[in-house]
């Protein structure tokens, strides 16, 4: 692929990335772990996202912008590397292909009860796949698309501005929390998907300036959460809250059409296009990583493997709380490797430097 | 080329595929429009659903159905056995609770409701006088429909603030919130063969205590919010011996909620109500176009709002209710630990609560 990202794309392309089922549910984690007024927890967490972020910027700039895989390969074997390759394309198919279960899932609730579930997902698994052999910049050109059909349902905020109500965010902050370390990681979970940006460096230049990019997606992610927040808290206040299991579906709820009633079905199918870009970028990563042990096999044969190997794990969950348990568990690897991974690069590229000076 | 043959192929098979496992053809599903709650003296449950009909070759309007059962959706499965269609809840717009139901306590059933994701949270909760199935189960003559007509009636009502709008989302937040208890619009079955809205049901968490009588609603919505469009007729005490009626409407409320702190705590709580209006209907002695008189009509409108008012609210302190919110404003004017610390009901017992309200006449229509 020649072309190379631009900076609009790649902007949009990590909120894409970022934005998936977790809109439904996150305000009810805010208001369960930090009680009241559990909205502003967004703001430290989008504060540490930027700093991890900018811990990977130096990997751009000490690397010249280097593929992560050359600068591993540059000073460790091959042979250690491989299994590393492998858990990451295991864990990465693994998120794209529980988040796309978890979408079904939630879909089943409210259309086709019985259908077995496992056929919408292969159709979406089937689009995957389609998207994906198209290669990343024109991936990144269909999430723009995807993103202006999705970011008009911001604006149906505005519908609340008359039943908001300051006094029911009460003046606490943090009151009745619950285990905040816990409530703390799992809102970084909110933010997952920026870390891919990792790969991305082979796929820019210059003019890309991806740095730029990612931080401006992830602005705009954040606003988008920190205003959700505050209406839900606003709107429904922090003891019901606890309660729901999908707030954002609840509030969709509220939106009534004189012509029309129950809309939020409708609405609902539109998370497919975030969805599908999250699933995608994390097929792309597995492959991505795979490609690198397998370089003889052709690119599209891997990503066929991986959809069907990650189609077949995903037959074992059945139940949403499990599936939401995997995601977590799953989730924590992946914050481990967005602080540890940068880090490892980080030292790598010094060394090397080093290496080279001498 | 192939490949990209082979994959529309699939697309394009498995898509309609789906449709196929889980059908759902209009004119087999029968929609509930209206269900109806009311309680057995052995515990049990009597609960009606009135759906309408689309069938073009009955002559019915709606079917009716009823059973008794533990729980509503075993009803729902008893009653699916006595019609052909496949009751389904998605379109369900009303909830009605007897009395003797409402008085027991709603929560489990309203959980019920908010569980199932068929069911929108924007569907309307009513307390009906007496018993739901009855009222529900009856054909009014001017009206086709009675699920119809029920929902019109609370639609427009609501509208003129003479009854609180209550959903069932609105109702499970005012439930969860600490600070505030929810309320519901009675309706009532009329011997006549008509139904009327009955005032506004008070509950203590989940259970019907008390409630307001309809010519006083507006006074509760003054006090529960600001809001634009109402009307309220008052009979203002006589002033000299002659009646005096005001009619009042157009009306655009305005609340203030201030907490007074003083040594000991929390002194007290004001409202302070501002409500502009016009005068469609007056019958007493003041001239309205003499600006003094005008004003003297004014003081006594507000004389009288402030009664009700505070009548209104030693009704709520002495059954320890909070309707209208005040604990929102006093938990906020708090420190948490203080509120958290505080039996609420009790100290609001005990609590001075102080109503002023400040009328203005805008106009008086086209009549000197």
């Amino acid at each position: 692929m020649n072309e190379k990202l631009s900076q609009f794309h790649t902007a949009i392309l990590i909120y894409m990335i970022q934005t998936g089922v977790y809109v439904f549910s996150f305000t009810q984690i805010e208001a369960k772990y930090f009680g009241t007024n559990g909205w502003l927890v967004m703001i430290p967490v989008s504060i540490l996202v930027s700093l991890n972020i900018y811990e990977m910027y130096w990997v751009y700039r000490l690397g010249n912008g280097q593929s992560i895989f050359d600068i591993l390969e540059k000073s460790i074997p091959k042979f250690i590397l491989a299994p590393f390759y492998m858990i990451l394309s295991t864990i990465w198919a693994l998120i794209g292909c529980l988040v796309a279960k978890q979408y079904v899932l939630i879909f089943q609730m409210f259309a086709f009860p019985t259908t077995n579930p496992m056929v919408f997902k292969i159709a979406i698994d089937i689009l995957a796949f389609i998207l994906l052999t198209k290669g990343l910049y024109n991936i990144s050109k269909a999430s723009t698309i995807f993103f202006w059909c999705t970011i008009w349902l911001s604006f149906l905020l505005l519908y609340f501005v008359g039943d908001f109500r300051t006094e029911r965010l009460t003046p606490y902050i943090f009151k009745e929390s619950y285990n905040m370390t816990e409530g703390f990681f799992q809102i970084y979970l909110a933010y997952m998907g920026y870390e891919l940006c990792l790969l991305l460096f082979p796929y820019t230049d210059k003019k890309t300036r991806l740095f730029r990019a990612v931080i401006h997606g992830h602005l705009l992610r954040s606003v988008s959460y920190i205003i959700l927040g505050l209406v839900s808290f606003g709107v429904v206040g922090y003891d019901m809250l606890k309660v729901m299991m999908f707030p954002s579906l609840d509030l969709l709820a509220y939106i009534k059409l004189p012509f029309m009633e129950r809309i939020e079905n409708l609405f609902y199918g539109f998370f497919l296009f975030t969805t599908l870009i999250t699933l995608v970028l994390y097929f792309w990563a597995a492959g991505e990583s795979t490609r690198r042990i397998f370089p003889k096999i052709k690119l599209n044969v891997q990503y066929f493997v991986i959809i069907l190997a990650a189609l077949l794990i995903s037959y074992i969950p059945t139940v949403l709380d499990t599936i939401r348990e995997w995601i977590l568990i799953l989730g924590y690897f992946q914050i481990g490797f967005s602080y540890i991974m940068p880090l490892i690069l980080i030292l790598l590229l010094l060394w090397q430097r080093r290496k080279k000076a001498v | 080329m192939l490949k990209k043959f082979i994959s529309w192929l699939l697309l394009v098979c498995i898509i309609p595929l789906s449709g196929c496992g889980d059908q759902r053809i209009l004119e087999s599903l029968g929609f509930i429009q209206t269900v109806s709650y009311d309680i057995l003296p052995d515990g049990k449950l009597s609960i009606s659903f009135s759906i309408p009909q689309a069938d073009p070759e009955t002559t019915a309007n709606r079917e009716v159905l009823s059973a008794v059962a533990a729980s509503s959706k075993e009803a729902t499965m008893k009653v699916s056995r006595e019609t052909g269609m496949m009751v389904v809840s998605g379109q369900l717009r009303n909830v009605l609770f007897g009395q003797s139901m409402a008085e027991h306590g709603l929560h489990g059933h309203l959980d019920t409701l908010f569980r199932d994701p068929s069911i929108s949270s924007q569907v309307k909760v009513s307390v009906v006088e007496g018993n739901a199935g009855e009222l529900l189960i009856e054909d009014y003559k001017q009206h086709p429909r009675t699920g119809r007509y029920i929902d019109m009636l609370l639609e427009k009502e609501a509208l003129g603030q003479t009854i609180p709008k209550v959903t069932l989302f609105i109702f499970a937040r005012d439930y969860f919130d600490e600070g505030t208890d929810p309320v519901a619009p009675i309706l009532k079955k009329h011997a006549d063969n008509y139904i009327t809205t009955n005032g506004i049901a008070l509950f203590k968490d989940d259970r019907y205590v008390t409630k307001i009588e309809p010519q006083n609603a507006l006074v509760f919505a003054f006090l529960k919010g600001s809001f634009r469009e109402g009307q309220i007729s008052l009979e203002l005490a006589d002033t000299g011996g002659d009646k005096e009626i005001v009619m009042f409407s157009s009306l655009i409320s305005s609340r203030k909620v201030k907490v007074v702190h003083g040594t000991e705590g929390i002194e007290k709580v004001t409202y302070h109500v501002k409500v502009t209006g016009s005068v469609l209907e007056y019958i007493g002695d003041a001239r309205l176009s003499n600006d003094r008189e005008r004003h003297e009509l004014e003081q006594r409108i507000s004389k009288e709002l402030t009664k009700k008012a505070n009548a209104m609210i030693s009704l709520m302190k002495q059954h320890q209710l909070d309707n209208i919110g005040i604990g929102k404003y006093v938990r906020n004017s708090v420190g948490y630990k203080q509120w958290k610390q505080m039996n609420w009901r009790e100290e609001l017992e005990k609590l001075p609560v102080e109503c002023s309200f400040e009328v203005k006449i805008k106009d008086y229509g086209k009549f000197r």
